[in-house]
């Protein structure tokens, strides 16, 4: 499953908006459960297992190396909400709780939520008393500073790059690593405690933007360049003991962390394991079988889809199941730059050929996820999906073969997709589907750490691609913005535009609608937008997924939530008792 | 003596300098550009561009071959700059996907498949050999036969088969060990027993039955041979016959074969690993061609030739010693 | 004797090594009888051999006639029944049995719903058709290059055997697994079967070799060599013919390795590519299932394990019957 999540910057933002929108439910459940009613919710009002207590070891078995635990450059889940919850504290973080209450951000680091003056050009923040590193040496606002700037640096890539867009920094400026650091101009740094910001236009959500992990400290003497991410210095209620990466990450406490300074991660267990050689079959079946150990174990991504018959057949295992919505739109992509695909009448075909029925089963079916009907979920469209086309869940083949036909491929072709390695039945499902056509698929799998830089290469690209898009926060503007506007494609690394679709028309409409001020007048110019852009059809939506996670039965505070696309929250999960 | 290991020696590092090379040639053609994988995402074209030149990957490919094989005696001095790291000797590169040193990682994983190899191999040869002379001995027996069909079943089994079906009774039905996961040894032998039981098992399985058909038909070849009947007619005991004279002969093809096995295993057990999800050198590299990660691969891959080519050579040690009647030469 | 072994596939491994044999009358004058009649009437004693040899000629011609038989049980490999799985219970099967019927007779895969009887005919028919070209792809490089070294001796035979050296010190599956991931846009089939022979070929070529080597001083050759008989006519007139059961021999034992290896390779992801029914691909698959679908878990394993032994069990008997002696060199 690729989810290109770029995340919760704004997920923060979610909380204002959605709060103003009143569009989000306040119920765990999510929203793409009470479309069923069939679904699989996460029993005990969303979270597992009660509060925990504090010790024990907890054990996350997970099948992959953190692509990055450098500060500066995590910015996919479920890594920065790994690293964001143990590791390193930013300035302002999430509440830690499932709902919407996990949507409001609380100071971290600062004294409060940021202040903001010059219209909300320049941003304050105080830092607390009593911050310290693992070492015991004390968190300055400098260390903060040193790492927004080196969020600019081009040998620490990936990160999140807000703090390029937004502060007011010298053109051309290429991070701190070969010495040269921000002037006044753009990051003051007046004392110790204190640090200013200084924008270059206004930005009302500034305060969550330093949610993100570009806004945690690094103390300059601890900079070791690529391979911080190694061992990234914490300022969290846990440090590195060890880590073999690809092999195994041992977390214990760190004793300098001060739980008076910190109101949201609990930091109940002593020790975190994370045990990163598995197969995500074998996890699977350690987490049903539930011995040992792996009583206190939670998996890291997400349950494989041919093992959830093991997990919903029997119903002590399914009651440890945290499955939350993770807000995001599967849809296949169609590389609108390259024939076949770039005639849009084989395009609006491809709505009615494939087999929806048959993809949601490849995902788990309809406990696990909902039909997608357009590309935005039903939390952007007031709660209920929007039906653009009315085609059977199972596609329209007589249509489709009249429209294949229109655009002149009766007699069906050939073409390539991409998917990654575990995504592996869904590009079947997408197979056996387009062969009733003549249309014959050919899989390209590949690991699912270079799906995206295939899928964002020119050269590279296949024909077709599953992917996926999550919103960073309840509106539409971080949703059609960011996946069709072709203004933002690429050669290379291209990765919000991933069809290449680009019609100048819609990216008037984009630029038109993000002048509005009214939000609501705003929502239903996005909505029509969403229908036009499904009528040029570069993608066809498949379906709004839960995230499937089994835990242990010793595991407590287990709940998912949608800041972190559906993944468990790191910050309040611990064992229920301790031997 | 002398003169044979000195020549031996040199073919292993000629051949391995042939795989060298052809490997480099074979990963160059990679699908996935490394620099671009590298950089990460949202990687503008200029800084693929510096990654490409720090990583050496502008050079024309016989210049990066030669700093390659350069690198491995010599070490080298990756990146540049400040943070410049010093790739010391021997210097296989430095992962794409981690930033760590190819070697490291290689030798992190060593113990597990050491671990695999040599205990499935153990239960292999005392299972395997004891099963071959005891057949052999017993001849048409009804012992005999239930070995015979026993192997040829047990050698046709796949492995995927057995893995799942010992996982399902040991640990699913009868619930006597965990499901299994690699603790190192030196961390808790016991854990570390237990764990890997199932894994050699596995492994063990099918080649114990391959090496007790090899031994029985040896053994019965050799009893055949004219100095045991000379050994008979002394009037030896027929124990002692086939103890002095019988075995050791007869092992040596035997001997041979676990050689190979073992240099070939040492890397190659990919399936096994992957299976119990085991974190050895076999798995590192399937993980690592699914990433493209160029420098583990080639890594791994010359690890996996050199063990081959010198498994080769302490078989022709061994079987010397075994064996009076083969010669070095 | 030829028709069984080349049931199916023109070409067959069995037609080509055989072939010459039946034209040539053979000039050992040490057996009185043919010796194919003889190879046969031994074989025919032996009823386990005759098992084996039923269990290929089965999977033989149900694979080469899987449209017809698919035609009649009704569905295609690659066609998909959604009524006949569960979506609720995450795609699994309805009805005992892996949803065994009347419809599906073998029942069906999880989730995508395809019927497991066309698959593993399918998957038969990939299975056996690269293992099948696999093995004549290494019995044409082996013999050819082993007689030419074995014969000549000298320096081709240097030549040759150093080349075969390298060739068995690379770790074959790494290779196997590294090209077969590499090369894009390539007939998967094809590409499996001359990555697998390219890998395989040295081994029989040095048997071959050996045997050479000892056939090329027997009297007739040398009678014909002092006669001026051509090299050429030598090889394939008075060698040839004298190897063609080392090499059946040989044959029939590699190809249950190889229907293993093109398992194991496809298990590994660098196979063929779906939707192309094969059996590593459906083991893969089906092991996921092994505890909530055992029908389908065991299927794939089983056939394979039947179509191994069957194998192994004729190769035996073929030895025995061709060269009493047993041995494997």
């Amino acid at each position: 499953m690729t989810r290109r999540t770029h995340t919760a910057l704004a997920a923060a933002i979610a909380a204002a908006l959605t709060l103003g929108l009143g569009a989000c439910s306040s119920s765990t459940g999510g929203d793409s459960a009470a479309v069923d009613g069939k679904g699989i919710t996460t029993e005990g009002n969303g979270i597992i297992g009660g509060t925990p207590v504090k010790g024990g070891t907890l054990n996350i078995l997970s099948n992959q190396d953190f692509s990055q635990l450098d500060p500066t450059r995590n910015w996919v889940e479920p890594e920065m909400d790994f690293g964001l919850r143990t590791l390193y504290r930013t300035l302002t973080t999430f509440k830690a709780a499932p709902g919407a209450e996990g949507l409001q951000i609380v100071p971290d680091l600062a004294t409060d939520l940021g202040t903001p003056s010059d219209n909300g050009k320049t941003w304050t923040f105080r830092l607390k008393d009593g911050l310290k590193y693992e070492d015991g040496s004390p968190i300055v606002t400098d260390d903060i500073k040193y790492n927004v700037e080196r969020s600019f640096s081009p040998e620490l890539p990936g990160g999140p790059d807000y703090a390029k867009q937004y502060l007011n920094a010298p053109k051309g400026y290429a991070g701190p690593l070969k010495g040269q650091r921000l002037g006044k101009e753009a990051i003051e740094v007046p004392d110790a405690k204190t640090i200013v910001f200084h924008l270059k236009r206004p930005v009302a959500e500034f305060g969550y933007t330093v949610t993100l992990p570009t806004f945690a400290p690094v103390p300059v003497a601890k900079e070791t360049g690529a391979n911080y991410s190694n061992h990234p210095f914490s300022s969290g209620p846990y440090k590195i003991d060890s880590y073999d990466r690809g092999k195994r990450l041992v977390l214990v406490r760190n004793t300098n962390w001060d739980p008076g300074t910190d109101t949201v991660r609990k930091a109940y267990p002593d020790k975190i394991v994370v045990d990163q050689t598995l197969g995500s079959a074998g996890i699977a079946d350690r987490l049903v079988a539930d011995q040992g150990d792996d009583k206190n174990a939670i998996m890291y991504a997400d349950l494989t889809p041919a093992k959830i018959p093991d997990v919903i057949t029997n119903p002590s295992v399914k009651s440890r199941l945290v499955s939350q919505s993770e807000g995001c739109t599967a849809m296949l992509d169609m590389n609108t730059s390259k024939a076949p695909f770039d005639n849009p009448k084989l395009r609006l075909a491809m709505q009615y050929a494939v087999d929806k029925d048959a993809f949601q089963a490849s995902v788990g079916g309809p406990a696990l996820s909902d039909i997608a009907t357009s590309y935005l979920p039903p939390a952007l469209t007031g709660g209920s999906p929007v039906d653009h086309f009315k085609i059977p869940v199972a596609g329209d083949p007589a249509k489709a073969k009249q429209l294949l036909a229109d655009a002149g491929f009766a007699n069906g072709f050939s073409t390539e997709i991409t998917v990654s390695t575990g995504a592996k039945q869904q590009a079947e499902a997408v197979q056996a589907a387009l062969k009733k056509f003549n249309i014959n698929v050919t899989i390209n799998a590949v690991d699912a750490s270079v799906t995206n830089s295939v899928i964002g290469s020119k050269d590279k690209q296949t024909g077709l691609a599953i992917t996926g898009w999550c919103p960073d926060y309840p509106s539409a503007a971080t949703f059609l913005p960011m996946i069709f506007d072709g203004r933002s494609i690429v050669d290379t690394g291209n990765q919000g535009d991933v069809t290449r679709f680009n019609d100048p028309a819609v990216n008037a409409e984009l630029d038109r609608i993000a002048a509005l001020t009214d939000v609501k007048a705003a929502n239903d110019a996005y909505l029509a937008l969403n229908d036009k852009i499904m009528d040029e059809s570069p993608a066809v939506p498949m379906s709004w997924q839960k995230k499937p996670l089994l835990v242990g039965s010793n595991i407590a505070g287990a709940y998912a939530n949608s800041v972190w696309s559906g993944e468990l929250d790191y910050a309040a999960i611990g064992l229920k008792s301790v031997k | 003596m002398t003169g044979f290991l000195i020549r031996r020696l040199l073919g292993i590092a000629a051949t391995l300098l042939v795989i060298c090379a052809v490997t480099f040639c074979i990963f160059y053609l990679l699908p996935n550009d490394p620099a671009t994988q590298f950089c990460g995402k949202d990687c503008a074209p200029d800084q693929i561009a510096l990654v490409r030149k720090q990583m050496g990957l502008d050079a024309p490919l016989i210049v990066q071959f030669g700093h390659y094989v350069a690198a491995i005696f010599a070490g080298r001095t990756m990146g540049s700059g400040q943070y410049a790291v010093q790739c010391g000797f021997p210097c296989f590169g430095y992962s794409f996907q981690s930033g760590r040193p190819v070697w490291d990682l290689m030798m992190d994983r060593l113990p597990t498949s050491a671990s695999l190899a040599v205990g499935a191999a153990l239960l292999w040869v005392l299972f395997g050999i004891s099963a071959g002379v005891l057949s052999a001995l017993r001849k048409n027996s009804w012992i005999d036969r239930t070995v015979m069909v026993g192997t040829i079943g047990a050698a046709a089994l796949p492995v995927y088969f057995t893995a799942m079906i010992l996982l399902y009774v040991v640990v699913t039905v009868l619930n006597l060990i965990p499901y299994p996961r690699y603790i190192a040894f030196s961390e808790d032998p016991v854990g570390w027993l237990r764990n890997l039981i199932l894994p050699w098992v596995t492994l063990a399985l099918a080649s114990a039955a391959i090496y007790a058909r090899m031994t029985r038909s040896s053994v019965i070849e050799t009893l055949a041979e004219p100095f045991v009947r000379t050994a008979r007619a002394k009037g030896l005991r027929e124990r002692r016959v086939v103890a002095k004279h019988g075995l050791r002969p007869a092992l040596t093809p035997v001997v041979t074969m676990l050689g190979m096995d073992l240099g070939s295993l040492l890397a190659g057990a990919m399936i096994t690993e992957s299976l119990f999800g085991l974190p050895g050198v076999g798995k590192l590299f399937a993980d690592s061609l699914n990433k493209s990660d160029q420098p583990v691969i080639m890594g791994i891959t010359l690890l996996a030739s050199f063990f081959i080519v010198s498994s080769n050579l302490v078989v022709d040690l061994v079987y010397a010693w075994i064996d009076p009647r083969a010669r070095l030469s | 004797m030829t028709a069984p072994l080349s049931t199916g596939l023109p070409g067959g491994a069995g037609t080509a090594a055989s072939d010459p044999g039946d034209a040539v009358p053979a000039p050992d004058a040490e057996a009185p009888a043919s010796p194919w009649r003889l190879t046969w009437s031994r074989l025919r004693r032996r009823r386990i051999a005759l098992v084996g040899l039923a269990i290929i000629a089965f999977f033989v011609l149900t694979a080469a006639f899987a449209p017809l038989i698919t035609a009649v049980s009704g569905h295609g490999p690659t066609d998909t029944d959604k009524k006949s799985v569960d979506p609720y219970l995450g795609g699994l099967p309805r009805g005992t049995l892996g949803g065994v019927s009347p419809s599906h007779w073998l029942g069906v895969e999880p989730m995508l719903g395809r019927d497991v009887f066309a698959r593993l005919l399918y998957g038969a028919q990939v299975s056996l058709l690269v293992a099948f070209s696999a093995a004549l792809m290494i019995t044409l490089i082996g013999v050819l290059l082993g007689i030419t070294a074995g014969y000549f001796g000298g320096r081709t035979d240097t030549v040759i055997s150093r080349f075969m050296d390298v060739m068995m010190s690379f770790p074959s599956l790494i290779f196997m697994m590294a090209l077969l991931s590499v090369v894009k846009d390539v007939n998967r089939v094809l590409l499996l079967i001359v990555v697998m022979s390219l890998f395989s070929w040295p081994y029989i070529a040095r048997v071959i070799r050996g045997q050479t080597m000892s056939l090329k001083h027997r009297e007739y050759v040398e009678a014909a060599r002092v006669s001026g008989t051509s090299s050429a006519r030598i090889l394939f007139t008075e060698i040839l013919p004298n190897l063609t059961g080392t090499i059946i021999v040989y044959v029939t034992l590699a190809i249950p390795g190889l229907i293993g290896t093109e398992a194991g390779l496809t298990y590994l992801g660098v196979g063929v590519r779906p939707p192309t029914p094969s059996w590593g691909q459906m083991i893969a698959d089906s092991a996921l299932y092994y505890k909530v679908d055992p029908m389908f878990f065991v299927l794939p394993s089983a056939c394979l394990f039947l179509v191994v032994l069957a194998f192994t069990l004729l190769g035996d008997a073929l030895r025995d019957a061709l060269d009493p002696k047993g041995s494997r060199t």
